[in-house]
């Protein structure tokens, strides 16, 4: 009996598996506990990095929502209902913090953020065949992190300055204000600035481009100086001549070109959204898009009779329908544009640099410069012509419309409620400079998150 | 039973060696007979039955055969004879007697008279062999004739009613004597002397066995009705039970109810049917899968649906394996194709459902929604036969909605203009206009929201019913043929199905081939083995017809019902309208494709083979301990190709995007079992059971996708015809090793108590958390066992029952607890290089989501199981949930799947069978009720609740207090009947404005409730408005008898439940932007014309005005329904009277679906679209409407 008995368990045995039975790792995805061990792995995260900036959360329709039709040059349609509702919302400063556009946005570059958190924690342990390319991989995830973090202190402010590697889902978060991070990412941008190389997907004069704007937005003027002119002197870029030439995706990495968010067609889920967004129904066969733009009689009537910007920019073919030219492509495909996102051109490091030099010669010939293109004669430099301040904000206008400076413009000139009130017809205080907090972000850290005062 | 094993096995080997002396002496005259037979098989002959004594008892003798020959060789007339009656021949060929010239001439004679005529004349007789073959053997003297045969007779009644039974089988247990009783009951018989058992076997009534004492005459023979349930023996986990001993809430089902209905899978038949049970059609499409919830769902993130254990192997719904449509949102996916549809209904025996944790908790980590047990049909030794049925049916659209006809529309769409442009002017937008006509555009200013469409000002008389054109009745039909039987040591069960369900939507279908091999041999008297193996094949045509007319694809159903009237589905030329179609009536109004161009232009395949099974040994250690190992099996293998062609056009889109996937995937498990039983009574009164197993299981799944995109022309509908575009692999597996136990202990079969415990390792928990153990116990007392019981006599079984288990639920994804990461491209200078994104972040102490259950309930039989049934008390508290807590964003996740948070659900059962009248008419009842009350009781580390964007927005909470996914938003409160009410309640509100979200309500608007009493309407007055979850469900079905004919009516309902209707965003939101629900005809028109009370004005832009299409309780609509779910009528043809082709013969006429009553304005009370997400539940945008089938069957025994 004994003996059938231990015959009886000896399967048993044959099937006790050990630990690794159950110790099962993914098989088709990567991981974060085999992941950043060497030179490949790291060119995927940044690669996954850059992707983010293409999504449409950030720079393919949000910050488009954020940074341009919250002001005055464009605007929602209106009288639409469901999603486009909430475009209007946004339009005319009656969001909410329950927006759905606001927290996508701000989970989204938390989560590009974190993936550059991630690079920057683990760079230096990491196995590389060449230090060249650790140190750009390096620069280009400071870049990535401190271009995202200045978004987020101009459309939200007040956000928590995350910089290190999330492990454990507990936390502590910290909300700091706008100026604290922007006096984060300019150390940062410095850093990267030593980092990157002369040439590639971002450059060091892109940081220093970058690092030029996020002085002027932190109000240091001075400051922004030195980099900005770094860019003039590395004598790497200039402006195209002509003024139509820098659109379109024929016209993509031109000498005007300091850093694009590169888009390509042909339905692989790399395309962008401008040209259905900016285009009306009927121009190739897709139009209204999912966010759409529409252009505002305040815009048409900003431009100088003669600017050549104009026609580059507006097309008022049909009176009752202008739309923004900047963004067509053809073929037109609905979400699949070739169109990259111009994020840094010339012209801004010279109307940046014109700004941080504060009322000069040398800045009203940095204006001249980029109004020469435009076919138009030197600015009025006497008071006649208005304040310094007033002549560089419509030439940023003019020249960078719909390409998502106007909000970030309007709140540094500190013009943002008189501007927007009379062009909204609604009083100042409903004028909010800052987005809503998303209110999941603040339900998750009562203690520590408050919304926005404007919002509370 | 083991004595009479032990007769004959003796019996066996004494023939066996009287065979061995024979051949070994050769002396004949030492024997009662000499064996004519080869020396090859006269070994294994052992027992042999004389034509003469047993001519009437053996069937094959009986059978009328004809034979027609001139002076041919006996051995040839044997030969043929043999072939006729289907019986063997064995004889040695050295026999002169064979080659003797006889001439036989016979028109239907029974074969024993002619067997008995071509011998007359030689020493020899014939005789059969228990192996069914002619033998011939010497003919006895009068001495050595000392074989004495037995004659038995008798009559056999129904013990109950006393009514004579024929054609009752009655045979000798073991062997292949036998006969049927007649049309009197009468029965003859005679046995060999030897002969111990005499069994009575009848279908619905309990198998008889007497011992046979010697010749009995005039037996009176009383056979009891099967209805005596608490002897019928329930599969458990692992084993089997008497029902009678059963302490924990198992219900079961047999297959009888599950036959003859026209469903694909089992699941669809067990609606309605147990208490407890809550089984949801979400939509109607051929194929797609019924959600079931045991006792209401606890989980909120892991899945609800109960463990299927098919023939002892849990199997995997395997959803993961079919792939959502690329293009279409995630929240518009069409539910998946049923996993178990390749289970044939026909080849099950019995379901038993594991209510309460102390049953389930043997399947531990997965037993925390219940376990169905399905137990596929076994050949049964001593009946063999043959079964063919089949049915035909046609189907046909059932609670179809009434929509606006064109004249209606047309009248509402204007009312919607006129009121918007009115308001306008009021509002001062818009100048005054003298030449306003409510009728015609004349003077309204080129605003959209303003104009009537110019086909309804001009309307050209058509009126197309569009639902009409879209739903068609359809043809369905099923075969199903089995083989089965076996002798004393092999049983065989073979069958094989073919089901072709057409859908009522033209093009979508499903058929399935099935094929089944169960079978079982005892290799000796200690060693078992046997196999269970399914094989199904099943195709699946599907069509987009459960998502809005917005999405993509878009939905069929939902297209046809927002289409407007006025428009004509067919151009002149006869091809289907894309350009002259509700996206071009202009004036606002919104786009939609036309439906008949999606159900033609656009197709899905989804193709299944599945094959499962199990191998399985067992081995008797002694009379007491069985070993059993058992290895299951299941290849799971999908295709599925879908193709949006060149010809489609998206709503008002010029030009087609044709696309194309393509996807395989395969899924493989195995599981190793291996489990010890012992079973003894101490004492005859300590009965005492232990179960013990040690298993292992392991699943990997595989699946790729290819899209494409750029198709010129229809010629090859699939990614080979365009450019690709895209794909992916996905791999992924998970393992669980268990051990478990049980004891079972029962006194004098009156206390009873079971303890099981089992210990799970999953792979899909954190490395620091895989181990999880669930014990349970249950107790219970059989009353009726007790004297003072006995004598009260009322009850014959009255067993109250308790329980408490543990179980879990592993129901998450493979890699849960692993932070994952996305696979991501981004293009530099045109080309595209891959990427990696932070995907997950992962929680390394993920472990089981624990369900804590108590069950109280009690059985009970009255007069004699003339009523009987069970009724329970549950209470489950599932803890550490598998929930997604959210996170600070600012980590850069918004969640991470951790153990946190309870949900209670309680709930009362009640069952009952009654047969009503016995007799000659009968008549049963069964009737079954629950309820369930789902709570949550915590959540996240915070208790916030969890509002969750569903296919329309945020209409979902899930929050402490209230049932996991409940509606939630405004409160309609009434209609605004004119300005003054609307002047009163915002001369109360604080700000002077009541309804913040309304920006000008008008006379005919909603008034939305002030939930929280601050004078004002805003965010903070949203509420719960109602759950998916009913207060109670129900099911009645009747049966009646009366001599051949048979009806059963079934009815089933839902009481308390809501549905989210998102369709009523559109078609009852008063915007006329295209066809509306009828009952939009009982609006609000003016304060003299209030309509019905329900329904506000139509106004095209309430969005800017009363704002009444906002979130709230007018979308939430009830859903309680009662269904007339089945209604069969049968009759057993007197086979008899027919020569008796067929053993049994039933034709039928069945009626599934004959009706439904609800007050739901939509097709389907019970939709539910996204049935995976227990957070958003009942959403219908739009589904796959429910069929009406009747058919016609019939079924045959042989």
């Amino acid at each position: 009996m004994k003996k059938l008995i231990l015959t009886l368990f000896i399967p048993l045995l044959f099937v006790s598996c050990g630990d690794d039975f159950t110790n099962l790792g993914p098989l088709t995805e990567r991981n974060v506990n085999n992941f950043y061990k060497n030179e490949t792995d790291f060119q995927l995260a940044i690669r996954g990095a850059l992707d983010g900036l293409q999504s449409r959360e950030t720079f393919d329709v949000n910050f488009v929502l954020f940074m341009e039709m919250r002001a005055d040059n464009g605007a929602n349609g209106g009288g639409a209902t469901g999603l486009a509702a909430s475009l209007e919302q946004l339009d005319t400063f009656t969001d909410l913090p329950s927006g759905e556009e606001i927290s996508a946005t701000y989970n989204a570059v938390y989560n590009v953020i974190a993936g550059t958190n991630n690079i920057i924690a683990r760079i230096d342990d990491a196995t590389f065949d060449s230090e060249a390319v650790r140190d750009q991989i390096k620069g280009e995830a400071y870049f990535i992190r401190s271009l995202l973090y200045y978004h987020m202190a101009v459309i939200f402010g007040n956000v928590p300055l995350q910089l290190d590697e999330v492990t454990t889902p507990d936390v502590e978060v910290t909300q700091v204000d706008a100026t604290a991070i922007y006096n984060q990412i300019a150390i940062d941008l410095e850093m990267a600035e030593n980092l990157l190389p002369e040439t590639g997907r971002i450059t060091k004069w892109a940081a220093a481009a970058l690092l030029g704007r996020v002085h002027l937005a932190n109000g240091n003027n001075s400051d922004a100086v030195a980099p900005l002119q770094r860019v003039i002197d590395s004598m790497q870029f200039d402006l195209v001549p002509d003024y139509a030439d820098l659109w379109g995706a024929a016209n993509e990495g031109n000498i005007e070109s300091i850093f694009e968010i590169e888009f390509i067609t042909g339905n692989v889920g790399e395309g962008s959204s401008y040209t259905d967004n900016y285009t009306p129904l009927g121009f190739g066969g897709v139009g209204g898009g999912g966010a759409p733009q529409n252009v505002t009689d305040d815009i048409i009537g900003a431009y100088e009779a003669g600017d050549e910007r104009f026609d580059a920019t507006i097309d008022t073919t049909d009176p009752a329908n202008p739309w923004v030219r900047k963004f067509i492509s053809s073929p037109a495909v609905s979400s699949d544009g070739d169109n990259n996102w111009v994020e840094l051109r010339y012209a801004e490091v010279l109307l940046n640099l014109a700004e941080a030099l504060g009322e000069s010669d040398a800045a009203y010939d940095l204006i001249d410069e980029v109004r020469d293109r435009a076919g138009l004669g030197g600015v009025d430099r006497t008071p006649a012509g208005g304040t310094f301040d007033e002549k560089l904000l419509q030439e940023r206008r003019v020249e960078f419309a719909f390409e998502n400076k106007r909000w970030a413009d309007l709140k540094r000139f500190g013009v943002a409620k008189s501007v927007m009130s009379a062009h909204l017809g609604i009083p100042e205080s409903q004028v909010t400079l800052l987005f809503p907090i998303p209110q999941g972000a603040i339900d998750v850290s009562p203690d520590n998150m408050t919304q926005n005062p404007e919002h509370q | 039973m083991r004595p009479l094993v032990n007769k004959m096995l003796r019996v066996a080997s004494c023939y066996c060696l009287i065979g061995v002396f024979l051949f070994q002496f050769g002396n004949p005259s030492n024997v009662r007979a000499q064996l004519i037979a080869s020396s090859s098989n006269s070994m294994q002959v052992n027992s042999y039955y004389p034509v003469q004594i047993y001519k009437n008892s053996i069937p094959e003798l009986q059978s009328l055969i004809s034979i027609n020959k001139e002076n041919a060789l006996l051995k040839d007339v044997l030969k043929e004879i043999a072939k006729k009656t289907k019986l063997g021949i064995a004889y040695n060929s050295e026999l002169q007697v064979l080659n003797e010239k006889v001439s036989v001439k016979f028109e239907k004679t029974r074969a024993a008279d002619i067997l008995e005529y071509v011998l007359l004349d030689t020493e020899f007789e014939a005789a059969i062999s228990s192996t069914r073959e002619i033998l011939l053997i010497k003919r006895k003297t009068a001495t050595d004739n000392k074989i004495v045969e037995i004659d038995i007779s008798g009559v056999i009644r129904d013990a109950e009613t006393g009514e004579l039974l024929p054609t009752v089988s009655v045979f000798v247990k073991g062997t292949s004597i036998g006969v049927t009783s007649n049309m009197d009951g009468e029965f003859e018989i005679t046995v060999p002397d030897d002969s111990e058992i005499l069994v009575f076997r009848f279908v619905g009534y309990k198998e008889l066995e007497i011992p046979i004492t010697g010749n009995m005459t005039n037996l009176q023979i009383e056979m009891e009705p099967d209805l005596l349930i608490f002897e019928d023996v329930v599969v458990v986990g692992y084993g089997t039970q008497q029902r009678e001993e059963v302490t924990g809430s198992v219900a079961s089902i047999s297959t009888e109810v599950l036959e003859n209905i026209p469903v694909s899978s089992f699941e669809n038949a067990l609606q309605g049917r147990l208490a407890g049970v809550n089984v949801v059609e979400p939509t109607g499409e051929p194929g797609a899968s019924p959600e079931i919830t045991i006792r209401g769902g606890g989980s909120i993130t892991a899945s609800n649906g109960p463990l299927y254990v098919i023939d002892g192997v849990p199997l995997s719904r395997n959803s993961d394996l079919q792939v959502d449509i690329q293009s279409q949102r995630g929240s518009f996916q069409a539910p998946k194709s049923n996993a178990f549809s390749s289970l044939n209904p026909n080849d099950i025996e019995s379901i038993d459902v594991l209510k309460d944790a102390a049953s389930a908790a043997i399947y531990g980590s997965r037993g925390a929604g219940g376990v169905i047990l399905v137990t596929t049909k076994k050949g049964n030794p001593d009946l063999n036969r043959v079964t063919v049925s089949m049915y035909g049916g046609a189907s046909s659209v059932v609670n179809k909605p009434d929509m606006m006809n064109a004249e209606e529309l047309i009248a509402y769409t204007k009312d919607a203009r006129n009121n918007n442009y009115l308001q306008e002017i009021e509002r001062g937008n818009q100048p005054d206009n003298p030449q306003y006509d409510p009728n015609t555009n004349a003077g309204r200013p080129d605003v959209a929201n303003f104009l009537i469409p110019e086909q309804y000002v001009n309307w050209n008389g058509t009126d197309t019913d569009w639902l009409d054109v879209v739903l068609s009745s359809s043809a369905q039909q099923n075969y199903h043929v089995s083989a089965s039987g076996g002798t004393d040591k092999a049983t065989y069960f073979l069958s094989a199905g073919y089901l072709d369900q057409e859908g009522i939507i033209d093009g979508s279908s499903f058929s399935r081939y099935n094929f089944r091999a169960n079978v079982s041999y005892d290799i000796t008297d200690r060693i078992k083995v046997g196999s269970v193996t399914n094989a199904a094949l099943s195709n699946h045509d599907r069509l987009p017809a459960n998502a809005p007319y917005f999405g993509q694809p878009p939905g069929i159903i939902y297209s046809a019902l927002v289409h407007s009237p006025v428009v004509s589905p067919y151009n002149e030329d006869g091809t289907i309208n894309q350009l002259n179609n509700q996206s071009y009536l202009g004036g606002g109004t919104t786009t939609a494709s036309n439906p008949l161009a999606i159900r033609d232009f656009i197709s899905e395949e989804i193709k299944n083979n599945r094959l499962y099974g199990n191998i399985y040994g067992t081995v008797d250690i002694n009379e007491n301990i069985t070993f059993k190992s058992l290895i299951g099996y299941d290849v799971d293998n999908y295709q599925s190709s879908f193709y949006r062609g060149t010809k489609f056009l998206y709503r008002n889109q010029t030009s087609p995007q044709p696309f194309a996937q393509s996807s395989g995937a395969n899924g493989f498990n195995w599981l190793w079992e291996n489990t010890v039983n012992f079973q003894k009574t101490y004492q005859d009164d300590h009965k005492l059971g232990f179960l013990a197993g040690y298993t292992a299981q392991k699943q990997t799944n595989e699946v790729n996708l290819v899209t494409a995109n750029g198709f010129v022309d229809d010629q090859i509908p699939n990614v080979a015809g365009g450019i690709i575009t895209g794909g992916g692999v996905n791999e992924s597996e998970w393992a669980l090793v268990s051990m478990l136990a049980r004891l079972n202990y029962g006194y004098k079969g009156k206390y009873l108590g079971t303890f099981t415990i089992r210990s799970d390792r999953a792979s899909r928990f954190g490395s620091d958390n895989q181990t999880g153990i669930f014990p349970s116990f249950s107790l219970g007392w059989r009353t009726t066992e007790e004297e003072f019981m006995k004598s009260l006599d009322i009850f014959n079984e009255l067993k109250v029952r308790a329980s408490y288990g543990v179980a879990g639920n592993f129901e998450i994804g493979n890699y849960s607890s692993i932070s994952l990461l996305n696979s991501v491209n981004y293009p530099e200078n045109g080309v595209l290089f891959p990427g990696s994104s932070l995907a997950t972040l992962g929680d390394s102490e993920l472990t089981w989501e624990t369900s804590y259950q108590t069950n109280i309930g009690v059985d009970y039989a009255l007069l004699s199981d003339r009523i009987y049934g069970s009724i329970d008390y549950y209470s489950t508290i599932t803890k550490d949930l598998l929930l997604s807590v959210n996170v600070p964003p600012s980590t850069g996740f918004g969640s991470v799947l951790t153990n946190i948070g309870e949900v209670e659900n309680k709930g009362f059962e009640f069952s009952i069978t009654s047969r009503n009248m016995v007799g000659k008419f009968q008549w049963s009842t069964d009737f079954n009720f629950s309820t369930n009350e789902n709570k949550v009781r915590k959540l996240g580390p915070n208790g916030d609740p969890i509002l969750v964007s569903g296919a329309a927005g945020v209409r979902h909470i899930t929050q402490i207090g209230s049932a996991v996914g409940s509606y939630y938003g405004y409160v309609v409160d009434r209609i605004y009947q004119n300005q003054a009410e609307i002047d009163a309640d915002n001369n109360n509100a604080p700000g002077g404005d009541y309804d913040l979200l309304a920006a000008d309500p008008r006379p005919g608007d909603f008034r939305f409730k002030d939930v929280n009493g601050d004078g004002v309407v805003n965010a903070d007055d949203r509420t719960v408005l109602g759950s998916y979850q009913p207060d109670f469900i129900y099911g009645i079905s009747n049966r009646f008898n009366y001599k051949n004919f048979d009806l059963r009516v079934f009815i089933q309902g839902v009481v308390g439940r809501e549905v989210l209707n998102l369709t009523s965003r559109h078609l009852l939101n008063g915007e006329a932007n295209f066809n509306a629900y009828a009952v939009l005809n009982d609006r609000w028109i003016s304060e003299n014309d209030p309509g019905n009370g329900k329904y506000p004005r139509a106004d095209r832009s309430t969005g800017t005005h009363g704002n009444n299409n906002r979130v709230s309780s007018y979308q939430v609509q009830d859903g309680s329904y009662v269904s007339l779910k089945n209604v069969q009528f049968g009759y057993n043809l007197p086979v008899e009277k027919l020569n008796n082709f067929a053993r049994k013969a039933r034709i039928y006429v069945s009626a599934t679906n004959l009706a439904i009553f609800t007050d739901y304005i939509g097709f389907n009370p019970e939709v539910n679209l996204q049935s995976s997400n227990s957070l958003t539940p009942g959403e219908d945008y739009g589904a796959y409407p429910l069929a009406r089938t009747v058919q016609l069957g019939i079924n045959l025994e042989f």
